[in-house]
């Protein structure tokens, strides 16, 4: 008989040392199912689990993991160091990319073949789009781009735009396991780039014949990246999309707000090529305002908005209205046309007024060339600035936040300044001035920020001035208020639902590391479950047919999440087949309960069984197991719960089912139909319910209550269910 | 279709039905997991003896589910504990010195000690969910009495792993530190009323100062000087704990709500996880793995008397060695009121230059040399009995090390428990009986509606000496037939497969446990005789 142990040989100093407190592990195994490396395993006798520190590698998937913080892992990180491309010196004027890709295989495989492929990767869920990173990094571990195009597209239509433009250090690496234990993330940005740049990305499939989405007709408005993501997803189901575009080119953001230096205008412009060829109808330079909308119903199926938040802040100071005081939009695309001819240029120089020397003729930075006061440091301000400085003219951003809890990507800044540009934090604009009706001038109040999530605090009586013989407001965009009836509740704040985080991404660790250090101290966690509200959102149609997407729904946010939110909407739609010519049977029940002795579950049973002979599918769920997911594909929702509370107590729908309708987005247009049990009197329960749904803008069939003995329940549930069958159902 | 059908088993029918292609089924997270399987050999085998019946289900009950559903019935546990401990420390400090008659003493030591027992024997942790230390300090920590926050006050830190490898010793340590002040100060005599008070202050103020500085319940599982000897004896009890219904569905939990806390529980604040409980050894029966199991998948269990000292498979170090140290307290008790004690503490504290009773080196050394004869028998069982053939992995950290030593000291350590409990009861006893009617009269003297020394209650007994002593060895009778029993049945099991000869280790084994309790049982009657 021979007994044994764990971790009794203490590893070599220079490797990960694991350490298993078997006071208080429970056995519970949620470090061996997500260890990557193998190195846990369970001691079926003791039922705790063991490590072999021969085989960790130091990533801290299972300290992060551990609901009892029973384990400990010390000691270096087993991995290799991170590949970075190298940089050949970009003159400061240049418009081409200045960023570079993995040059090589040999690079893209020895970055590649630092991905763990952890068994819950983290990265995914730090990805908006939420991309299956370690399976196309396993293509290319395996040679094959192809394979891991195949596995991108699943999730994403622009890898060659995303791997360029995102921030991934607050993203997809931020929250890679390295970074989240502290070390350097998979370049995972360089390699989606490597792939789209070594093989062609793929067009939108072709549509299957007979599905019927075919018959779907759908407006898009705006052609962004969220109108590229709706149109992408309706084409390849065989859906008709037209998509209307304000500018006369299309692409939105990507279009004119990301200089080419970031951006080529070959890969901006590949997804529309793409698209137009496989069919989409694209209408630029049509201006949908909202009073269009119902006319866009009469004539479409749908209507996805995808029509962005283009309103640029205005900061409230005296001298806003000067001459010389301009948005950044107004500047990019002007500044951009510029660059690339010397009409524009012209065009340029008498807009704003500014001695813009020809391009090439200015090899340095004329200390004397005129200022443009960049009110902002996010990437907008950084892409103006840097704009600016490559038609010859001095930039300085200004931002109130400090520096640590900048918003712009860290590359970018670094970036900036190795131009030239001068960036200052903690400073806010108080006024502007100026002679002759020219702004001249700019007073700056300093601030103080001791925390990411407070604002920052204006100093009073310490300010500073600053030349600007431009000011370009970078500050942010908002909505376009015109749209808020036609998308009530808009836009949606991307902040991490309060209450209980979802305990499975608890559970992949993601919000372990509050702020890795990678991702400058950033909460990639919560900002993650931040951006799942605006990707729920997106499911959920604002009015009967008609949905939103992009910063139309959550306000300015980023490429990838307008892209998915774009994608998003249009499976809602595809999955809602509406019709603008009649009203469809509904197809999918949904019947939601509240049960706690189990009659308003049997309640739920009866009318199911009822409603089956319809050919519908009907689901009976208990409400915490539904998913907001579940209620974008419903036809008829089915709503019971029991009444608490007794005659002389308060009586009142479950405290359970409040707190589910008052977590409810909007449900517009929904067919409903409630129902209650009770014991001794309903009273007003029905009332509160209904009430709450009505905020939720559904449209309530029928309502009853059942009860109190289990015979009127029975009795009274077949009824309803035959009633609302004559309801909802056409004959 | 079952005539009624619980909310839960109609959730899992309708998963039957044919699957809608919903938005989830495209979300790409859940594509992306390539989980390893749990580890799921021998499973049946480890926690079968351990598990209770089914049916002894208490939350098969709609009404007990119900009560155990409702977010504020710890706090009413907790409540009335919570007053009569403030009162003790308010009345121990500002009421009489008479500590029959005050209110803070006689409660505290008369009455309440004992109850806890009763309650250990009986339930396991009963006490620890109504405690109003643990309790107060988790209201503080969580800032709210009862519902379901999210944030913590204080900073949540995690007990050190150097410490926390020690598991019972740590509070093994505070319960003997904190017995020799009691005994030096005779605060359970009970001695000067405000001695009472300042402990109870001493041990609230201990609490709520762990609860902020560390996360969860560190306090109850490692440091609270009740919780070896509730959580050792308290396995005698009936009540299994909060335990899971089966096991495969806590295997596949995605979530853990049980341990990471959920939208209506926290996270067990005990780090114990019912999927893989095979005792109530950490149970505090705070019902938050209930009320947070997305699946309804935990019930209290009932479940025979002592099963939690015969049945688990797991036996910890850290446990047995608590049983020998607290086996060593309470004979030192036993011991101390012989008069040869008194004469070796005099000797002792004259040549220190120790003020008086209870010199720490005797103290002390009382105690670790019977937790060293206890450990000590169990070495030459081993020596005689144990197979030469096995090998054992004798490095690691103190509570994974494994010796041939090991395999017989801590079966027939667990299989003491009864009689160390019963012990610590029988102690208990005397004060109880001659003078708990004296609570009333400390409440009526509390309250101003007279109450005195000359009251006919303050004289009543319950039962006279010589009574006394026959109560305190028929427990200490029980105690040791039931170690006899769980002491048979564990080397039946555990030191069987490791010995040479099967009846010759059972029967060395109980002699030892035998021993104790004849040992105990006569002390008493010595002690009687003394007094």
């Amino acid at each position: 008989m021979t007994m044994t142990t764990t971790d009794l040989v203490p590893a070599p100093a220079d490797q990960p040392q694991v350490t298993v407190l078997t006071d208080r592990c429970a056995g519970c195994q949620e470090c061996v199912i997500r260890c990557p490396a193998g190195a846990l395993s369970m001691d079926s006798a003791r039922w705790v689990a063991v490590a072999d520190s021969d085989l960790c590698v130091g990533c801290r998937q299972c300290v992060r993991t551990c609901p009892f913080s029973a384990i400990t892992v010390e000691g270096p990180m087993a991995v290799a160091e991170r590949t970075e491309p190298v940089a050949t010196e970009p003159p400061a004027r240049s418009t081409s990319e200045i960023r570079p890709g993995f040059a090589s295989w040999d690079e893209a495989l020895t970055e590649a073949n630092r991905c763990l492929s952890c068994p819950d990767p983290t990265c995914v869920r730090g990805c908006p789009a939420h991309n299956d990173i370690p399976s196309f990094i396993k293509a290319i571990r395996e040679g094959d781009l192809g394979k891991a195009h195949e596995v991108l597209r699943n999730t994403t239509v622009m890898p060659d735009v995303c791997s360029r433009v995102c921030d991934q250090s607050a993203q997809c690496e931020g929250s890679c396991t390295w970074s989240l234990a502290g070390g350097m993330p998979v370049s995972i940005g360089k390699l989606e780039r490597f792939v789209a740049d070594n093989a062609p990305v793929p067009p939108p499939a072709a549509a299957v014949p007979d599905d019927p989405a075919g018959e779907l007709s759908v407006a898009v408005v705006g052609s962004g990246p969220a109108g590229i993501g709706a149109a992408w997803r309706l084409i390849e189901a065989g859906a008709s999309v037209t998509v209307y575009e304000r500018d006369e080119t299309p692409g939105g953001l990507i279009d004119w707000g990301i200089p080419d230096f970031t951006l080529p205008k070959s890969v901006a412009h590949r997804p529309w090529d793409q698209l137009t060829a496989a069919g989409v109808d694209l209408r630029c330079g049509v201006d949908v305002t909202p009073g269009d909308v119902d006319h866009l119903l009469s004539t479409h199926d749908a209507v996805i908005l995808a029509n962005g938040a283009p309103v640029p802040i205005r900061p409230p100071v005296p001298g806003a209205d000067l001459d010389g005081v301009t948005d950044a939009t107004s500047f990019l695309k002007d500044g951009k046309a510029a660059l690339r001819d010397a009409g524009a240029l012209d065009l340029f120089r008498a807009a704003y007024g500014l001695s813009v020397a020809d391009l090439g003729a200015i090899e340095q930075l004329d200390p004397a060339a005129p200022q443009v006061l960049v009110l902002g440091a996010g990437n907008t301000a950084m892409d103006v600035a840097r704009t600016a400085r490559r038609l010859g003219l001095r930039a300085v951003c200004v931002d109130w936040v400090a520096e640590q809890f900048a918003i712009a990507r860290p590359d970018e800044l670094a970036e900036a300044r190795h131009e030239g540009i001068e960036v200052r934090f903690l400073r806010t604009l108080a006024r502007l001035d100026g002679s002759d009706g020219r702004v001249q001038r700019a007073t700056l109040t300093l601030t103080r920020q001791d925390r990411g999530d407070k604002r920052p605090e204006p100093l009073s009586g310490q300010t500073e001035t600053v030349q600007a013989d431009l000011v370009v407001m970078a500050m942010g965009y908002r909505n376009d208020a015109a749209f808020a009836p036609v998308l009530p509740g808009t836009p949606r704040r991307r902040e991490a639902p309060s209450g209980t985080p979802d305990r499975r991404w608890l559970a992949s660790g993601i919000l372990a590391n509050p702020g890795p250090e990678f991702a400058h101290h950033k909460p990639v966690g919560k900002l993650a479950m931040g951006r799942e509200v605006g990707l729920r959102a997106a499911m959920l149609p604002y009015q009967d047919r008609v949905w939103a997407a992009g910063d139309s729904v959550v306000g300015p946010s980023t490429v990838v999440e307008a892209m998915t939110q774009g994608k998003l909407a249009a499976a809602a739609v595809i999955g809602a087949r509406p019709s603008r010519a009649r009203r469809a049977n509904p197809t999918r029940v949904l019947i939601a309960y509240e049960s706690r002795s189990g009659r308003t579950a049997e309640a739920a049973q009866i009318i199911a069984r009822g409603l089956r002979p319809t050919g519908a599918v009907v689901r009976a769920v208990p409400l915490g197991q539904v998913d907001i997911s579940d209620l974008s594909e419903t036809d008829l929702l089915v709503l019971g719960t029991w009444v608490e509370g007794m005659v002389v107590t308060k009586v009142a729908p479950a405290k359970a089912t409040q707190k589910w309708l008052a977590s409810l987005p909007r449900l517009a247009g929904l067919r409903t139909a409630v129902f209650c049990t009770y014991g001794v009197s309903p009273k007003g329960a029905l009332d509160t319910v209904r009430s709450q749904l009505a905020e939720r803008g559904v449209e309530i069939l029928t309502q009853d209550a059942f009860g109190p003995r289990k015979w009127d329940i029975e009795v009274g549930a077949a009824k309803f269910g035959a009633r609302l069958i004559e309801l909802a159902w056409t004959r | 279709m079952p005539a009624s059908i619980s909310p839960a088993q109609a959730g899992r029918d309708q998963t039957d039905t044919p699957p809608v292609a919903t938005l989830q089924a495209h979300d790409p997270v859940p594509i992306t997991l390539q989980l390893r399987p749990p580890h799921r050999s021998g499973i049946e085998e480890r926690f079968a003896p351990s598990d209770p019946q089914r049916t002894w289900d208490l939350t098969r009950n709609p009404r007990i589910a119900r009560l155990l559903k409702d977010r504020r019935l710890q706090f009413m546990l907790i409540l009335p504990n919570q007053i009569i401990f403030w009162t003790v420390i308010l009345v121990g400090l500002v009421g009489t010195a008479i500590p029959g008659l005050n209110f803070g003493t006689a409660i505290t030591w008369y009455v309440w000690f004992c109850l806890v027992f009763v309650l250990m024997v009986v339930v396991g942790r009963a006490w620890c969910v109504m405690c109003p230390f643990g309790g107060f300090g988790e209201w503080i920590q969580r800032r709210t009495f009862w519902r379901r926050t999210q944030k913590a006050l204080g900073l949540g830190l995690k007990f050190p792993e150097p410490l926390a490898r020690f598991g019972f010793l740590l509070p093994v340590g505070t319960f003997l530190l904190l017995t020799w002040i009691e005994e030096f100060f005779n605060i359970a005599g009970p001695g000067t009323p405000s001695d009472t008070s300042w402990m109870v202050v001493g041990i609230v103020s201990s609490a709520l100062l762990f609860f902020l500085v560390f996360e969860r319940r560190t306090f109850c599982r490692y440091l609270c000087p009740l919780t070896s000897l509730i959580g050792s004896v308290g396995s005698m009890g009936s009540v299994a704990g909060f335990r899971t219904k089966d096991r495969d569905v806590c295997l596949s939990c995605q979530t853990k709500d049980c341990m990471r806390g959920g939208e209506e529980g926290f996270g067990c604040p005990w780090y114990t996880w019912p999927g893989s409980a095979d005792s109530n050894l950490y149970c505090g029966l705070c019902t938050e793995c209930y009320k947070s199991c997305p699946s309804d998948n935990i019930g209290l269990y009932l479940q025979k008397p002592l099963t939690s000292v015969v049945q688990p498979t797991r036996r910890r170090a850290d446990v047995a060695w608590a049983i020998a140290l607290l086996w060593g307290l309470v004979l030192y008790q036993q011991l101390n009121a012989l008069g040869w004690y008194a004469t070796m503490d005099n000797w002792l504290n004259t040549h220190m230059a120790f003020p008086h009773y209870p010199n720490p080196v005797a103290y002390l050394g009382m105690i670790f040399a019977i937790a060293g004869i206890t450990a000590g028998l169990a070495w030459l069982v081993s020596r005689a009995f144990g197979r030469k053939n096995l090998t054992f992995v004798s490095s690691g950290r103190f509570l994974d090390k494994q010796s041939q030593f090991r395999a017989f000291f801590l079966p027939i350590a667990y299989g003491m428990i009864p009689v160390v409990g019963a012990d610590y009861f029988a102690r208990q006893l005397p004060k109880f009986f001659q003078h708990a009617p004296r609570v009333a009269t400390a409440v009526q003297h509390m309250v101003g509606a007279g109450g005195t020394t000359a009251s006919t209650l303050y004289k009543v007994r319950l039962l006279s000496d010589p009574r006394i002593i026959g109560v305190q060895v028929g427990v200490i009778a029980a105690g040791t037939l039931a170690a006899l029993w769980s002491t048979w049945k564990i080397s039946k099991r555990e030191l069987v497969p490791v010995s040479r000869g099967s009846v010759a280790v059972r029967a060395a084994a109980m002699t030892i446990v035998l021993a104790a309790g004849v040992l105990a049982a006569v002390l008493y009657v010595m002690m009687n005789a003394a007094d």
